[in-house]
């Protein structure tokens, strides 16, 4: 049920408030951490609405992360175009390019989508690589740096406040999709197409309106991070960094947006924690939660959150009716 | 009494073979039809052709003078011509109220302005999700699944599952209902309840606001016992063809009807 509006507004301000404090009592290597975080954060969630909730199996995610990234340093810093309308004309962009990729992309089911989708990601990094002048090539495009906005430079903890914007905005905007109708056709179309178009679901506009909409919020994260290094480069967009948003949003609990922001958080700090004792081997560490999450818990971390919350619900509920019997 | 679906002429062929061969039908607002026939007749494929789950290959299907014949299935469902599966296809991943309000689709807001009214929670996108919430619960209510709100749909019995397909089609607000043998796989306590429920539903007795005109119903049912006290009209395929037409009394007796398809006197005595 949805609450009243008022409370949910307020929690989205406290939200904001809290994550965009934090970074101004951190040290700047810790800071920046933090902000990278959020940016995986932010992902998982579109990519847990495109992958648990719409039941695509597309690995295009963080190509249009790249896209979007790359897309507003070339407009603005290569092209010249004012950052506003290369802000947008990025984010325009990778509306675009998902669109013709989910027209074409969502006729194919399950094992091929993933493959041409893949295929996709690693043609981007070909691009890239390769694009000569206009792309930097294999070193990227480095050291530009935001213009000030109205006098005032706009980095460090004072950046990472737009960082929390689009997070909170893109959490925004993906749960009430979820809660309505159009969350609900998407869950309808990936639990059973056939009965969803009996019901009148249009699949494929379903289908492509879900792979649309979070491909195009991965790209505003991207023209977002553009400015977190000041510097993009293909490998920031390698094929195996999707590979790592799957792992959160499983790890965390499919289709649901809090197991996409736990296992988030989680797997991004995993190789942190880890790294003064088992150094770079932390993929070892994601191998095993991720076995442990298939064999033992399919509902991720967040159903164990849910299954504890039954039980404690049941037993107050068992509690309330033994003092009303007695 | 004006036909409220109207089938002319309608034929499928899958290469030599002809499934449904110059079907001529009507069926009224508030009327229970039966469509029967041995195996093979052609029922099913006559149905997928309503529902739009396959093109016919010639002939007319007109839903209140509007042909539709060839329309996908989810314009032939917005168009208010709702069915449930023989085989239950529940949304297993989502809830009861869920699944129900999925049947609901149709009545959200037309899709492009429908989906920024959700992202920025215009009144109108709360006001249409609360009525629909609203219609779902009395309509889980009337199947008689209330209990179970918070059961997850994998676990119903295959009985509660057809229940839940009756609401979830009813939430769409039909204008006509297609049963495809709803009472296959039921306890007779269970067929007996879906029998009145159907005729509740055709004589605009589901006590729901929104649901007091009779909803036409087309059923394809084996069972007779089941079908003929129910329907008000038979429509008889065999081969394809349509060899009989009327009330359940004279389809009884119909000498054409008995060598094709009620060949066991027994199934009629069982069903008088």
């Amino acid at each position: 049920m949805p609450g009243p509006a008022m409370p949910r507004a307020l929690s989205y301000l406290v939200a904001i408030a809290l994550l965009a404090a934090l970074p101004f009592f951190l040290a700047s290597y810790q800071a920046d951490v933090y902000r990278k975080m959020l940016l995986w954060v932010t992902l998982a969630l579109g990519y847990s609405f495109l992958f648990g909730i719409a039941g695509q199996v597309a690995f295009s995610h963080f190509a249009f992360y790249g896209i979007g990234a790359y897309g507003v340093v070339i407009l603005w810093y290569k092209l010249g175009i004012p950052l506003p309308f290369a802000i947008v004309g990025a984010i325009a962009i990778c509306a675009a390019l998902s669109f013709v990729v989910a027209v074409a992309g969502t006729r194919l089911e399950g094992f091929y989508l993933a493959l041409a989708t893949l295929a996709f990601a690693q043609l981007l990094i070909v691009v890239l690589t390769e694009g000569g002048e206009f792309t930097g090539a294999a070193a990227g495009i480095q050291r530009y740096a935001l213009p000030p906005v109205m006098g005032f430079r706009v980095a460090g903890p004072y950046y990472t406040i737009v960082i929390v914007l689009l997070l909170v905005g893109t959490y925004a905007i993906l749960a009430r999709l979820e809660r309505s109708w159009f969350g609900r056709a998407c869950r309808a179309v990936r639990d059973n197409s056939e009965a969803a178009a009996a019901m009148g679901v249009d699949v494929a506009r379903i289908k492509v309106t879900a792979f649309t909409l979070t491909s195009t919020l991965a790209g505003a994260a991207g023209v977002v991070y553009a400015f977190v290094d000041n510097g993009v480069a293909p490998t920031s967009f390698d094929i195996d960094k999707v590979f790592t948003l799957l792992f959160m949003i499983i790890i965390g609990g499919s289709g649901r947006l809090a197991g996409a922001v736990v296992g988030a958080v989680l797997l991004y700090l995993v190789p942190f924690v880890l790294e003064p004792y088992i150094g770079h081997h932390h993929p070892l560490v994601y191998g095993l939660i991720m076995l442990g999450a298939i064999l033992f818990q399919r509902e991720g971390l967040i159903g164990v959150f849910d299954g504890a919350r039954a039980r404690l619900r049941r037993s107050f509920s068992g509690a309330q009716a033994a003092r009303q019997s007695a | 009494m004006s036909a409220l679906l109207s089938v002319r002429g309608l034929t499928k062929r899958f290469g030599g073979l002809t499934a449904v061969d110059g079907l001529d039908f009507d069926l009224a607002q508030g009327e229970i039809l039966g469509l029967i026939g041995p195996n093979g007749a052609g029922k099913t494929t006559t149905f997928n052709l309503i529902a739009g789950a396959m093109p016919p290959t010639s002939g007319t299907i007109a839903l209140e003078g509007e042909e539709i014949q060839g329309s996908k299935p989810h314009a032939v469902a917005a168009r208010g011509i709702l069915r449930t599966f023989q085989h239950n296809m529940p949304f297993a991943g989502m809830s009861l109220l869920e699944n129900v309000l999925v049947g609901a689709h149709t009545n959200f807001a037309a899709f492009g302005s429908g989906l920024g009214g959700l992202v920025l929670g215009t009144a109108k996108a709360r006001a249409t999700e609360m009525a629909s919430r609203l219609q779902a619960l009395d309509l889980i209510e009337f199947v008689g699944l209330k209990d179970l709100l918070g059961t997850p749909v994998t676990a119903l019995s295959f009985g509660q599952g057809r229940l839940l397909e009756i609401a979830r089609a009813l939430c769409g607000g039909p204008k006509i209902m297609l049963f495809d043998e709803p009472a296959a796989g039921l306890t007779p306590a269970e067929a007996h309840r879906l029998s009145d429920m159907i005729r509740q539903i055709s004589n605009g007795e589901v006590p729901v606001p929104g649901f007091d005109r009779g909803i036409a119903v087309l059923l394809i049912e084996h069972d007779m016992r089941f079908l003929l006290p129910l329907a008000q009209r038979v429509v008889v395929l065999n081969f394809g063809r349509k060899i009989a037409d009327g009330a359940p009394d004279r389809i009884r007796d119909d000498p054409a009807v008995i060598e094709a398809y009620l060949g066991d006197p027994a199934a009629t005595r069982g069903a008088a």
